[in-house]
């Protein structure tokens, strides 16, 4: 059975990163959780193995990005292949928060450009990701701030940023909604009219995508003086962000995303304004951090990793993954993908039927996460997924867990041996009676199979494929 | 001090571009290499996307951009491919294609009818993991990319193994993930080392001769280059495939000169826009050479933006008039350029 200290780094792998090997985790703990945690923080810049080079010569079309389904492969590929996975976490936390979708851009490399966005700046300031934010061309064209002009006003994005991305409703005014987006007129893309014409009619001709860039047209902008949540002046977009992140509303909205996304699942956004947050005290205290780290985003996930609220036995297993971090970390156990491979598209579709269809959310707000993941429909998916992947002998991931699993049974191995092997070497602990009772009737069946009195490499597989199946590995 | 520049040797000016984004008829969807046949008739290999496979094909066209046709569809079955990579012609005017996913070599006529399939999975000598680039030597022997298997091998146009060129590794005469081959008049093979960022040289024989270019952004420097031709005064041309741009190189491999990319509207594209009034007016009030800042020194984005520029240029061939033929894929198209000769 799993120690304390591996339980705890298993806990964080899964929330910092998409889980992470047995053999992996002993080493974590060797090294020591405050140093994981900084050396997780700080791996940010650390390459991909899979390099975009690579994943450009075989997959062109995860390079020039004509598709729908391509910002997501190529995206998928680098939460497979990341020795940096807190990047590509926060970037997840960010899309879901900040959610863009194909469905209006079609332009799948400004999608893709965003996400990059996010890697770059996701860690450092919050006021600074809302300004790269504010200027992200893809935002810019899926809130329509390029149809946000001086004199004729469109109100999305000034509404979004507020609602959606930094204080939540209830925290401003009607008033403050539109003063705000006559802050941001002026800021759009260039050569606008071909590049929304081209999105609008999906247009690949002549020669496939262009990306978009942002710009600032001075002529453009309303430079009247305008007055936000009571500050008075002419005032710019940068203004109006540099306001947003004073607020306390900010903090405590930022506070309880990272909080749901990293701790435990919090409602649906939108039942917020009516429903208190899990831990009060864990959202005041990443708020404090919030204002005395100047809004820095690593500072306060440093705190929260290092929390007790975080690390605290009752946080465990206190989120569903979503459909991509569950592909991702299954993918990542397998090892399926040590180099691009034809099967990448439809493996990462997988993530779409079970309802999370990276880079095209259903709308601006998002994804619901938490339990709204699991539905009959998806719950079906997410299963099939994960036992197929896990039960596939062929697999170079697969076949190292079962070595291991049937390297500590040289005299013999018995169903509840079995179990607690294959559940160490998946990192699942804490399971139900239910659920472990089912699992070693199941094991027994296997075990009973073989003549040796020990299970071989396909009645593990059998088990593997079983325990994917779980409630407790569907969670994080 | 004072320095003097070198003087410079242009040794390819633009000519035109040919193509457009097209998913069936005319036009590319990723086109991904190009063979010349012997009555000029350029047959454009079609990579296509995993989303959407019906650029996985062949294209038949000149350089008046006449269309011929089309032949070859995705899939498992006979005459099919899931990921085309290259294509070559031989004497006998038969038109090979590899596919570095199914691991075997389609043999067609220009019409494209199948003649033969072959090919084995594997790492032995003889069977191949992941072919990519084709060339044919004076005698009608085929030399085949075996990327993953890091080696060129040489066949029969039968499938026959005749001999093994390289191994894996970064040292002299070794390879990492080659791609493009070109086989010159005396019988010398090139490769676009991908792996190892540069071009290797070796004779008919198999023995290695030199390599030219290292890692870089710099004059005579490579970011995997996917594709080398030579001409008949000994110009090497590069596809220097992840700095986006073409480089030419003498005989030596010394330094000649660069380019990235000058396309223009081709006549398949003029006639898309003729017809598509309203994007066509956009497009004339947009600045498509914008000068922008990037975030990242990777010439790929500067691509993404920047519509002439080169944007995954995969192929590079001489044709039966001495033009030079670059095929960008990402841009569905291909980019034609003169060869200057001295004198």
């Amino acid at each position: 059975m799993a120690s304390k200290d591996v339980k705890l780094m298993a806990h964080l792998m899964r929330r910092a990163g998409f889980g992470a090997s047995r053999e992996r985790l002993d080493e974590l703990v060797e090294q020591g959780y405050d140093e994981t945690v900084e050396s997780l923080l700080s791996a940010v810049d650390r390459p991909t193995r899979m390099t975009d080079n690579l994943i450009r010569r075989y997959h062109p079309e995860y390079s020039g990005m004509m598709g729908n389904q391509s910002p997501s492969g190529n995206w998928m590929y680098r939460m497979v292949s990341t020795d940096a996975p807190l990047r590509e976490k926060v970037g997840l936390m960010w899309h879901g928060m900040f959610a863009t979708g194909y469905s209006k851009l079609a332009n799948g490399k400004v999608l893709h450009d965003q996400i990059r966005m996010f890697e770059r700046h996701g860690m450092g300031s919050f006021k600074n990701l809302l300004t790269e934010l504010s200027r992200d061309p893809a935002m810019i064209v899926w809130l329509d701030n390029s149809e946000n002009h001086n004199g004729s006003v469109n109100e999305n994005y000034g509404r979004e940023l507020l609602e959606l991305f930094s204080m939540g409703v209830g925290n401003y005014t009607e008033q403050d909604v539109k003063e705000a987006a006559r802050a941001f007129t002026g800021w759009t893309i260039g050569n606008t009219e071909y590049m929304t014409l081209k999105s609008a009619r999906d247009s690949v001709w002549p020669y496939g995508r262009l990306s978009f860039h942002f710009e600032y047209k001075e002529h453009d902008h309303d430079s009247g003086e305008k007055e936000f949540l009571g500050h008075k002046g002419n005032l710019n977009g940068e203004d109006i962000i540099d306001i947003i992140c004073e607020q306390p509303a900010t903090a405590a909205f930022l506070s309880r995303h990272m909080y749901s996304f990293f701790v435990a699942d919090e409602p649906p956004v939108p039942e917020w304004p009516y429903k208190e947050p899990r831990d009060p005290e864990a959202i005041a205290a990443l708020s404090k951090v919030y204002f005395d780290s100047d809004y820095n985003v690593e500072e306060t996930l440093r705190f929260l990793f290092k929390s007790d609220f975080f690390k605290s036995e009752g946080a465990h297993y206190q989120r569903v993954k979503s459909p991509a971090e569950l592909v991702a970390g299954v993918l990542r156990l397998t090892g399926e993908f040590d180099r691009p491979k034809v099967d990448m598209n439809p493996t990462n579709l997988q993530s779409t039927y079970m309802g999370q269809w990276l880079l095209n959310p259903p709308s601006v707000e998002g994804w619901h996460w938490g339990t709204e993941w699991i539905d009959s429909g998806a719950l079906v998916e997410r299963v099939n997924f994960a036992s197929e992947r896990l039960g596939n002998i062929e697999s170079p991931g697969v076949q190292t867990l079962i070595d291991r699993i049937l390297s500590d049974g040289n005299g013999g191995m018995n169903a509840e041996e079995l179990i607690e092997r294959a559940l160490d070497e998946l990192s699942v602990s804490d399971i139900s009676y239910k659920t472990r009772s089912a699992l070693v009737e199941f094991a027994e069946v296997q075990v009973n199979q073989s003549d040796s009195g020990k299970p071989g490499p396909e009645q593990v597989a059998n088990v593997l494929k079983l325990v994917g199946a779980t409630p407790e590995f569907q969670r994080a | 001090m004072t320095t003097t520049a070198k003087p410079r040797t242009t040794r390819l000016t633009y000519n035109r571009t040919i193509g457009v984004a097209g998913m069936q008829g005319r036009g590319f969807y990723y086109p991904w290499s190009v063979a010349v046949a012997a009555d000029g008739t350029y047959f454009i290999l079609g990579r296509g996307s995993d989303s959407d496979p019906r650029g996985v094909r062949m294209v038949a066209m000149n350089l008046e951009e006449e269309y011929f046709g089309t032949f070859g569809s995705f899939g498992e079955g006979s005459g099919q491919a899931i990921w085309n990579a290259s294509t070559a012609i031989d004497s006998q005017q038969r038109l090979f294609t590899s596919d570095d996913h199914l691991n075997r070599i389609l043999v067609r006529t220009l019409e494209g009818e199948l003649l033969d399939t072959w090919g084995e999975s594997g790492t032995d000598e003889g069977k191949l993991n992941g072919p990519t680039g084709l060339a044919f030597n004076s005698k009608d022997e085929l030399l085949v990319s075996d990327h993953l298997n890091g080696r060129i091998q040489k066949f029969t146009i039968d499938g026959k193994h005749l001999s093994t060129i390289g191994e894996f590794g970064s040292g002299d005469g070794q390879l990492n993930l080659p791609w493009g081959l070109h086989v010159d008049g005396d019988d010398n093979l090139y490769v676009a080392d991908w792996g190892n960022d540069r071009i290797v040289k070796f004779s008919s024989d198999g023995e290695f001769l030199a390599n030219f270019g290292s890692v870089g952004r710099g004059e005579g420097e490579f970011d995997a280059p996917s594709d080398v031709c030579v001409d008949s005064d000994g110009y090497i041309y590069v596809a220097d495939w992840g700095n986006q741009r073409i480089q030419v190189l003498d005989a030596g491999g010394g330094f000649v000169q660069q380019n990235e990319g000058q396309a223009t509207i081709s006549k398949w594209a003029q006639d898309f826009l003729d017809t598509n009034v309203e994007e066509s007016a956009a497009r004339d009030a947009s600045d498509l050479d914008m000068d922008l800042v990037f975030n990242t020194d990777d010439p790929h984005e500067r691509s993404a933006h920047i519509e002439k520029l080169f944007w995954g240029p995969t192929s590079i061939a001489i044709d039966n008039d001495g033009h030079v033929l670059v095929v960008d894929s990402n841009r569905h198209r291909l980019q034609v350029f003169n060869v200057v000769t001295a004198g």
